[in-house]
């Protein structure tokens, strides 16, 4: 009898001290944050394709030529690196994965906003608007998953800042050049990370679990 | 991955320079003092192409310069990347060099108010168009006979070249109107336009266009629709235009000579078939201005059918049938007519011409009958 082993399980499920104390709902909120926080990183990394493709064509070459590798200056450092220590990155906490990943769009976003108030053509300027929007709702999303995990978003700016902070205009056109460059690498380089942050996140908030207990519930 | 480097390792002369298309340039490159590169550890490139060493010269110790002789327009508006390596492909510096032409003076400068509350205004760039640099276009305004210039703001409204005034205009006076083009190379103006308001004046389509059939007429549709409501008060001398064109055909046919009129009806169209139909107006004479408005946009497409021609009558008198069918519906349409235009004429009716035809085959045979009588 099938509802005899679900009530059963949930019975036993029951008694795990184990299980954090959250109500169905909530993890519930989360898992589906979750997922679709991650289905949004792989749809903005599909969009930075066609936009770097766009914009590093209209920087010239040699900035569109695909082993490009320019040194990476000191000045070019205000961007937030995705790059991290395979341990450091296995060890980190939900909290702290999540807070690095809302620090870093929060920046990347502004920077964005600013290139996006420079740049020439106006077909490069629609792609940019229309890729910070979706930034945006990065940001907010991310912002939601922490919430309904009880976190607590980071303090500093979220929303659109006046301006990047402690970060001097490139001396030159060469240098602005490597810098957004830069901007769209780490841009890039985020996305793939972040989409293995959040698939990191979801094996550990399983559905599964939720719906059996839902399901016991119900009957 | 690439090492951090803390100063930057090298500088250009001249950085990021504006020439003109043709000119040539001798660009340095000097080593920082902290670099242990020599000039000829060095090399260029420009838009990742290497540079010839035969342009190269070493003028010290750890400066190398390269002479680029009649340049071409820049590949990108965003500048060309000259950029000096060292021996192992590392970027050292670059330079954007941005080569091209003073703009042209942007010319067809055309103007319309839409119900004469704002003013767009588009134009086109110089003939040459492509000046290989991003070029800055302004459009200012001024009323005539008082001082201020104004700049519009609202920019690529109605394409590219365009611009919105929203607010803020005068009637009756005429206004002066210019675009100025500036690049890097230079500026040029326009010639000025002068206009009043009131002259270029369009508005919206008509409204509640109503298309239906006229009676059992086979051929004729009747149009009806209402004047653009925002300027319903000053529409007097409006003139209207109708097009309309069979539903599979892309061929449109146009009304022209419709006048002030709300209502039209078109005549001569094809039994069965359905029309679309569209109406557009021109607010002519608007507030006594002596030319012509500009043509609104064309209403949304309204279809409507006319009546399937009537088979003739199952059976009987089978010869001569074709011409007795078109007589028989040019009557209909006769009489028709006669009962809208002519009052006494009421018992008129094609049901008046079957009794005479059935009379007519009846004395027929009767005659025909009396012939035969032995």
């Amino acid at each position: 009898d099938s509802w005899g082993i679900f009530t059963f399980l949930c019975a036993a499920l029951c008694n795990l001290p184990a299980l954090p104390a959250l109500n169905c709902s909530e993890e519930l909120g989360a898992s589906q944050s979750i997922q679709q926080t991650y289905d949004l990183t792989r749809y903005l990394e599909h969009q930075l394709r066609t936009l770097a493709g766009t914009y590093l064509n209209y920087l010239g070459p040699p900035f569109n030529e695909p082993d490009f590798n320019p040194p990476r200056l000191a000045r070019a450092e205000r961007v937030p690196s995705a790059t991290v220590d395979l341990d450091l990155w296995r060890g980190l906490t939900d909290n702290a994965r999540l807070t690095a990943n809302y620090r870093a769009y929060s920046r990347l976003l502004c920077y964005l906003r600013v290139l996006d108030g420079q740049v020439g053509t106006a077909e490069l300027r629609h792609r940019l608007a229309h890729f910070c929007a979706s930034l945006q709702g990065l940001v907010l999303s991310i912002g939601g998953v922490m919430s309904s995990l009880g976190y607590p978003l980071p303090a500093g700016p979220a929303g659109p800042p006046a301006g990047p902070p402690e970060a001097p205009p490139a001396p030159n056109d060469f240098l602005k050049k490597m810098d957004d460059f830069w901007l769209l690498k780490e841009l890039q380089t985020w996305l793939w990370r972040s989409a293995k942050d959040f698939n990191r996140l979801k094996k550990k908030v399983p559905p599964a679990v939720v719906t059996l207990r839902l399901e016991a519930r119900g009957f | 991955f690439p090492v951090s480097l803390a100063a930057d390792p090298a500088v250009i002369s001249p950085q990021d320079p504006t020439l003109l298309i043709g000119s040539s340039l001798v660009a340095t490159c000097t080593v920082s003092p902290d670099f242990p590169l020599k000039a000829e550890d060095l090399y260029w490139t420009l838009n990742g192409r290497r540079l010839p060493a035969a342009s190269y010269a070493a003028l010290g110790p750890s400066t190398l310069s390269v002479a680029l002789a009649r340049l071409n327009g820049s590949r990108q508006q965003s500048g060309d990347n000259l950029v000096c390596h060292s021996r192992d492909g590392g970027i050292l510096a670059g330079s954007c060099l941005y080569v091209g032409l003073p703009p042209e003076k942007p010319v067809n400068i055309t103007c319309w108010s839409k119900n004469m509350k704002d003013l767009t205004c588009k134009w086109a760039p110089g003939t040459e168009g492509e000046t290989f640099l991003h070029t800055n276009y302004t459009l200012k305004y001024k009323l005539r006979w008082y001082g201020r210039d104004n700049t519009c703001q609202e920019y690529h409204t109605a394409g590219p070249y365009s611009c919105h005034i929203p607010k803020d205009l005068a009637l009756f006076t005429p206004y002066e109107i210019w675009v100025e083009a500036s690049n890097r190379l230079g500026v040029a103006v326009s010639d000025v336009v002068m206009l009043d308001i009131l002259d270029v004046v369009t508005t919206d389509p008509p409204s509640d266009v109503h298309v239906s059939r006229v009676g059992d007429l086979e051929d004729q549709l009747s149009v009806r629709w209402s004047s653009p409501p925002a300027l319903k008060d000053f529409l007097f001398q409006a003139k209207y235009q109708i097009q309309y064109r069979v539903e599979d055909s892309s061929e449109w046919k146009v009304v022209d000579d419709v006048g002030n009129q709300t209502s039209c009806r078109l005549a001569g169209l094809r039994p069965g078939t359905v029309y679309f139909v569209q109406v557009r107006c021109n607010p002519f004479g608007i507030y006594g201005s002596k030319k012509a408005g500009i043509w609104s946009d064309w209403s949304n497409p309204t279809a409507a059918s006319t009546p399937r021609s009537e088979r003739g009558a199952g059976g009987c008198d089978p010869k001569g049938g074709e011409q007795n069918t078109t007589l028989r519906r040019e009557l209909k349409q006769f009489f028709g007519w006669v009962k809208k235009h002519a009052y006494g004429c009421s018992n008129l009716g094609i049901k008046l011409y079957d009794q005479w035809r059935v009379w007519l085959q009846k004395s027929h045979k009767t005659r025909n009958q009396v012939g035969k009588e032995p």
